[in-house]
């Protein structure tokens, strides 16, 4: 258990049996009562936002959770298999659970995951990640005009938004972040 | 700290001195070492030399206010202890303010004059006019609760007295939601502290009001109690809930309550100097102003 004094930036508790970190706190004691917390929580698997005021003398439950480095090995019928770089443990994550990500995987990539109560709970993709373009329309010769933009399939089966310029055959890089083309690259 | 931000904490005292001076107020420093400190539930005193370091001089100042002085002032230290934030700190600067025949009108256009009078000294824009409205209006409008009527467990969920759901909803809810410059009047008349208590509302409140400047409390006033039976009651009141709560009950100071006796009808206000600094500078807390 934690008590209201240990609450600080990035602790971790359990809120109705959820995991939240702490994104925001502040020391409140209105007027004539009783000593407040508040803070602001973000809950560690969907992302949602919770404001919540606790009493100086509660205490917060501690949330078992744990970031891991694993590298992604493959996908199957199973779902997507990692391997603990220390342990060589392997575990699996469903495709929920790696949602969007899965348009970025590719084998051998390190990534956090972040385990609750010895359950893995979101993956974090390195920031860029460089792909091969699959498929697109033939480019067009000296156009390096920005803003003007054309689909482009990648190796992972991803769909993008690619410069005119930019070809078939060749490496982009792309921010997992948001999901953008941002440069292309030599391999 | 910082140089830049304490010449503007000087430029404020300087500004405050100046304003009462021309009010005729008179400057009365009285100790900051006493022998009985707060006598609330929610303050806790710091222990010093056989006796304790004043949470606000307050005692003192009615003391004199008995005495016959009639417009008085003082500008020093406090101390509470276990608070400690951006915006709180266990020795913070306070400047105390009391007129004898003033209602809390009368000293809500004093307080936005004075907030004035230091941002015109600093070179700042005036807050001002601060929103007059009432708690049981402002829980209505931000947290759709009529506190004449809403229990402990409509305030709040957890399982506590109606004054800890209140305070809770109150930060929850409606605190961040107030306007930039905001006088709340009308707070329950279980928080009254030392102010009086009026019957002739919806429910029964407090003659209190709290100066609110960019979501930062700034200055709590009392229409004050003048009834020293009532006082003592009040007195008692907390020291069994913080029994209650296993905390030190706080000595009575005597003299004090015989003085509430002797006491004129007056209002009083306590304003966090170091607060009043640095939201009229927009400092995200109270440290630059401060020698830390």
């Amino acid at each position: 258990m934690y008590s209201v004094s240990d609450i600080r930036k990035g602790l971790k508790v359990e809120i109705d049996n959820q995991p939240y970190t702490v994104i925001d706190f502040q020391f409140v004691k209105p007027g004539k009562g009783q000593a407040f917390t508040r803070t602001k929580l973000k809950n560690l698997i969907t992302g949602t936002n919770l404001d919540r005021t606790f009493k100086i003398v509660e205490s917060l439950a501690e949330a078992d959770v744990s970031n891991v480095s694993m590298q992604f090995l493959y996908m199957d019928a199973e779902g997507y298999h990692f391997m603990n770089l220390e342990t060589y443990d392997q575990i699996a994550l469903t495709p929920e659970s790696v949602g969007d990500s899965k348009n970025w995987l590719i084998p051998d990539m390190k990534c956090e995951i972040l385990f609750w109560n010895g359950r893995p709970i979101t993956l974090d993709l390195p920031y860029f990640v460089d792909l091969e373009i699959t498929y697109c329309e033939p480019g067009t010769r000296g156009n390096t005009a920005t803003g003007t933009n054309k689909p482009a399939t990648l190796s992972t089966g991803a769909q993008v938004g690619v410069p005119l310029f930019v070809n078939q055959g060749e490496w982009i890089r792309i921010d997992t972040r948001t999901g953008e083309y941002v440069e292309r690259v030599k391999k | 700290m910082d140089a830049a931000g304490l010449r503007r904490r000087a430029v404020v005292l300087r500004a405050m001195r100046t304003f009462f001076a021309e009010r005729g107020y008179l400057e009365v420093p009285t100790p900051a070492l006493v022998p009985s400190a707060a006598m609330e539930e929610h303050l806790h005193p710091i222990a010093a030399g056989g006796g304790f370091l004043r949470t606000s001089p307050e005692f003192a100042l009615k003391r004199v206010l008995a005495e016959g002085l009639g417009r008085i002032y003082e500008i020093g230290p406090c101390f509470r202890d276990q608070e400690h934030g951006a915006w709180h700190r266990r020795e913070f600067l306070m400047c105390e303010w009391y007129r004898v025949g003033a209602l809390p009108g009368d000293v809500m256009d004093e307080v936005e004059a004075l907030v004035a009078a230091a941002a015109a000294a600093l070179g700042v824009p005036d807050p001002g006019p601060f929103e007059r409205t009432t708690v049981r209006a402002v829980f209505q409008r931000h947290a759709g609760v009529d506190l004449a009527t809403a229990s402990a467990s409509a305030l709040s969920d957890a399982d506590e007295s109606w004054d800890d759901a209140f305070v809770r909803r109150f930060v929850t809810d409606v605190e961040p939601a107030l306007g930039p410059a905001v006088i709340l009047a009308e707070w329950p008349a279980s928080q009254a502290a030392l102010a009086k208590v009026r019957t002739d509302r919806a429910w029964p409140v407090a003659e209190r009001f709290e100066v609110y400047l960019r979501g930062v409390e700034l200055a709590n006033a009392f229409h004050e109690l003048t009834d020293p039976a009532e006082q003592l009651r009040r007195v008692h009141a907390a020291n069994v809930a913080r029994e209650q709560a296993g905390l030190p009950p706080n000595p009575v100071d005597a003299a004090f309550v015989e003085a509430v006796g002797r006491l004129p009808s007056c209002t009083g206000i306590a304003l966090g100097v170091d607060r009043l600094v640095a939201a009229l500078c927009g400092w995200d807390g109270v440290g630059p102003g401060r020698v830390e």
